[in-house]
């Protein structure tokens, strides 16, 4: 099965949404504008794992994956092109 | 299989947990033995040598070992969450090198903790730094690393390319020293020791990840782990306060009956219980989490190792009260909890810290405090 970028970021915005109660755009800093803890952080990896079926484990921890929707985007995309 | 596991170290385990923590020693080949046979980290998956046991049954193992000795339940929890920070932070290669050892009979130990950077771990100043010809060099201490005394291989969290890491330190390491901490207080035989780390060269390809990562996400990845395991053996806490309670206040008369049947000790007994019942309900509602892949799995371990570690520094008060005299010489299973438990509302996150965390949980969804769904 191939994953196109549009439902995944639509996916993770929603689940932002849900969790903190506003919207964010596509490339809005999320670190930046101090509206994630340690433990939302270690949430979002959870939940990209458990929905797009991925392992996100050692480099791919790295910030600048989760910044970002579209950096989340890009990642779950990668992780799920090496799984096939 | 987590029956069968625990029925192994019972049997090892025997009679001789009073001893180790009147000598503060374990037996060194029983840790090597337990680890050979994977029970130490027992989430380990079998491709890598392991019991391949999901949280919750990882979990009743823990508590089951907890029940006989809060010592060597904590030499678990050191093995277990180094296994699952190689897991979570090592690359693919690490993992199969490193997970395969920890189920080989090698002992780790986990340093977070240093002089200046107890609940602020953000103070943390040991630096792993890059030392030229495929090394790198750490330098720092730390303190109160549990096992630390026994372990074959330390895993040192510090500073690294602009964000955080855990690097593998074979003990052996030339610049290591282990500091035995001389007398604590409780789980006395767990080998808590402090970390000199002079200039210390170990292979580059022992930082696990190989990248600087965010520290906060790297320190809640491996205490979530810990904090599993300290909830589950908190239970195990309770559950020997609870049975030893029992046992003595349904033996022993005062006033002409038993000493169940006066109701003061029965609202002791009650509340013993109650704390047990809630502990164990807490800790199955976060190992749910964990297996299930549920996003609030940070959050829970946090409310189960708050729920869990107050329930048993309460409940192992009530049970020394309830023994009495009979309980008070160190070894004997009642006055264990009481030491090992206040303890447990100390390490991965003091109760305040818990408090604070689930507290920034619960404003973060302003307007929506949750169940769930
Ligand atoms: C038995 C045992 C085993 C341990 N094992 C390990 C191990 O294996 N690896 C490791 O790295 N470390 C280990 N530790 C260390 C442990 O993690 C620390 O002791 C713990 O994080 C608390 O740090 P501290 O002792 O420096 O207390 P401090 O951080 O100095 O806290 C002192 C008191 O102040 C409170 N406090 C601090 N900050 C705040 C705040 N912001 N708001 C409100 N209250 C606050 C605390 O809750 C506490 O009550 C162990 C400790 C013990 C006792």
């Amino acid at each position: 099965m191939t994953t196109t970028s549009e439902p995944v970021a639509e996916q993770v915005q929603a689940f932002l949404t849900e969790r903190t109660r506003q919207t964010w755009a596509r490339d809005t800093d999320l670190f930046a504008v101090g509206g994630v803890s340690s433990m939302f952080a270690m949430e979002l990896v959870v939940h990209l794992e458990s929905t797009f079926d991925i392992v996100i484990a050692g480099p791919d921890l790295a910030l600048d994956n989760f910044r970002t929707v579209d950096g989340m985007t890009a990642l779950v995309l990668r992780l799920r092109e090496a799984e096939q | 299989m987590s029956d069968d596991l625990a029925g192994l170290v019972a049997d090892r385990v025997g009679d001789r947990a009073a001893g180790w923590d009147v000598a503060g020693e374990l037996p060194r080949d029983l840790l090597a033995e337990l680890g050979a046979l994977g029970v130490l980290c027992a989430q380990v998956g079998v491709e890598h040598g392991g019991a391949g046991l999901d949280s919750r049954a990882n979990g009743e193992l823990t508590a089951a070992v907890g029940e006989l000795c809060g010592s060597l339940r904590s030499v678990m929890t050191s093995q277990g969450m180094a296994a699952w920070a190689i897991r979570r932070l090592g690359t693919a290669g690490q993992r199969d090198h490193f997970l395969r050892r920890l189920t080989s009979g090698e002992l780790a130990a986990v340093g977070f903790s240093e002089p200046g950077a107890g609940s602020d771990l953000a103070a943390m100043a040991t630096t792993i730094t890059d030392g030229g010809s495929g090394d790198v060099v750490v330098r720092g201490r730390k303190v109160w690393v549990t096992a630390a005394h026994y372990a074959d291989l330390l895993l040192v969290f510090g500073g690294y390319r602009g964000g955080a890491t855990a690097v593998v330190v074979p003990a052996d390491t030339p610049g290591v020293r282990v500091e035995r901490v001389p007398h604590p207080s409780g789980c006395r035989a767990a080998g808590h020791a402090g970390l000199v780390l002079d200039h210390v060269r170990v292979p580059a390809d022992h930082v696990l990840g190989g990248v600087g990562l965010p520290l906060p996400l790297v320190v809640t990845a491996a205490l979530t782990y810990g904090r599993m395991s300290v909830a589950w053996g908190c239970v195990g806490i309770l559950r020997a306060c609870l049975a030893a309670a029992v046992e003595h206040t349904g033996g022993r008369e005062q006033f002409g009956i038993p000493l169940a049947g006066h109701q003061l000790v029965g609202r002791l007994l009650a509340e013993l219980y109650v704390g047990e019942q809630i502990a164990t309900r807490a800790c199955e509602h976060a190992s749910a989490s964990w297996d299930g892949g549920a996003p609030e799995v940070a959050t829970d371990a946090v409310q189960a190792k708050y729920v869990a570690s107050r329930a048993a520094a309460a409940g192992a008060s009530h049970a020394v009260q309830l023994l009495a005299s009979a309980a008070a010489c160190d070894g004997h299973v009642v006055a264990r909890a009481y030491r090992d438990a206040k303890l447990m509302e100390i390490i991965e996150g003091t109760t305040e810290i818990c408090q604070l965390l689930l507290a920034e949980h619960v404003r973060g969804r302003a307007g929506t405090v949750r169940g769930r769904p």
